[in-house]
């Protein structure tokens, strides 16, 4: 009885290890980001695309109100998936982190340090008590010196570089996807079909134009740009995957 | 839980301990001094004079190196409280050091300039006015950052008491293409022209050359012939 008790323990503290060297709040909060709709980042040397799916529960809900991307600074942007209001705390910390750096040192901060304060402030909540792990991965994608660079972060805190990824739900299928198709001379427009036809992935009907949301940051502007509905439903007519919105 | 611990206007170690205030106004040694900065294509030269004083009256030391290495491609020098210039070097020469630890890269001199002037105006409550020299991608950059954290960049500036009779000389000798052989002679010229008229200034020549490959410091006793430069 006893030992069954001790066992359970160890999941209910966050500061505590199991005896196998894991850290199980932080594992469920990963569960956690798996229930999210998925989002996907692909680099192309003409700069950064995030695409996120937006679910709407209610054909009465204004889609618009489902935030799944983010401005962050004028040349970054992050893409999340997992619980929303996890990830609104963590955008706060990006953006007041990338106007620090502009106090501290005059020039727009990096995407790699950018990335690294969230995922430091991420660890931090696996490591204190009373505290509980964030429940969302995120998608940081911008320009750093010229350099497109894209990174994702995980509820543990770690900081991963990557060409292309796929977080949140039906995330195996749709980076299995991703590693097929992806080479490293996609066009900007290329680097969106690919991430649309990605998330299309295990969504056979295709998307309503209003169902996703999609951002860009060009290498040579060096500016985050959000796409018009239009754009959008422009994109998934070519490729095939526009549905009906239920909006309509 | 606290994270975000970097006030932009101060340093991220150490700053409570370099808040400290000396009382006795009297007691402060000062660099009353004359330092000069000159941006060339090659690099920036710096020269300052080596005397420190008690209220610019009494000649506390006579061989004081106010030009110290805070980045590996750029130096600054100590205008002012002596105490306050040496912490605000050990201070930005850590911040430096994270920066390049933490990303990779160093600090570029406009970032370094930028911080410094911070550092000033949220800091330290000794008045210092230091000159920044340094090499970065963009090239030389030779800046002044006043005690209220004013940072301004210029093709040559001078700080310090006996600013007014070194700038009469590199008024009437800078122009736009000058060397870094003669902006080393007309500048030990200029600090010696204040050593002869300003109090707080004297005591020989230090001279220091910032280029890509990094600080170099000479120091001189007196002030040397031109040919000895």
């Amino acid at each position: 009885m006893q030992g069954q008790n001790q066992q359970q323990a160890y999941d209910r503290g966050i500061t505590i290890f199991s005896p196998d060297g894991r850290l199980y709040q932080v594992e469920y909060a990963r569960e956690a980001v798996k229930r999210g709709s998925a989002s996907v980042g692909i680099r192309t040397p003409e700069g950064v695309v995030l695409v996120a799916e937006r679910r709407s529960r209610s054909p009465l809900m204004e889609r618009d109100s489902v935030e799944k991307l983010h401005k962050i600074d004028d040349h970054v942007g992050i893409a999340s998936a997992g619980h929303v209001a996890d990830a609104r705390q963590l955008i706060d910390v990006a953006r007041r982190q990338a106007q620090v750096n502009q106090l501290r040192y005059g020039e727009t901060i990096g995407v790699e340090t950018l990335t690294k304060s969230v995922t430091d402030h991420i660890q931090q909540y696996t490591q204190t008590g009373g505290a509980r792990p964030f429940g969302v991965a995120l998608l940081v994608g911008g320009v750093e010196d010229g350099e497109p660079r894209l990174f994702e972060t995980d509820p543990s805190g770690t900081p991963y570089e990557w060409k292309a990824i796929a977080i949140g739900g039906n995330r195996e299928e749709i980076q299995g996807y991703l590693e097929k198709e992806y080479n490293d001379e996609l066009t900007l427009q290329g680097g969106i079909d690919l991430a649309i036809e990605a998330m299309a992935v295990g969504e056979e009907d295709g998307f309503p134009p209003e169902g996703l949301a999609i951002s860009t940051i060009a290498t040579e502007s060096g500016e985050y740009r959000t796409l018009e509905l239009d754009e959008i439903e422009n994109r998934l007519a070519e490729l095939d995957l526009l549905t009906e919105g239920d909006d309509e | 839980m606290k994270l975000d611990n970097t006030d932009p206007y101060e340093p991220e170690l150490g700053a409570s301990e370099w808040r400290e205030q000396a009382g006795d106004e009297q007691n402060v040694n000062k660099t009353g001094t004359t330092t000069i900065g000159i941006a060339t294509d090659e690099g920036v030269l710096i020269a300052t004079d080596r005397r420190a004083s008690l209220g610019g009256r009494f000649v506390s030391n006579k061989q004081v190196v106010k030009v110290e290495e805070i980045h590996p491609t750029a130096a600054m020098t100590l205008v002012g409280s002596v105490g306050g210039a040496q912490s605000f070097i050990k201070s930005l020469r850590a911040e430096v050091n994270l920066y390049e630890t933490r990303r990779g890269e160093d600090m570029n001199i406009e970032a370094l300039a930028t911080l410094a002037g911070n550092f000033a105006r949220g800091g330290p409550f000794f008045a210092i006015n230091p000159i920044i020299g340094g090499v970065d991608e963009e090239g030389s950059h030779v800046y002044s950052i006043d005690p209220a954290g004013g940072v301004m960049e210029d093709d040559y500036t001078v700080t310090g008491s006996g600013m007014m009779v070194a700038y009469g000389l590199l008024e009437g000798e800078w122009h736009e293409d000058i060397e870094m052989d003669e902006a080393r002679r007309l500048a030990a010229r200029a600090v010696e022209s204040a050593a002869e008229r300003d109090t707080g200034s004297g005591n020989g020549l230090v001279l220091c050359e910032v280029t890509a490959d990094g600080v170099d410091i000479t120091e001189y006793d007196g002030f040397p012939d031109e040919n000895e430069l």
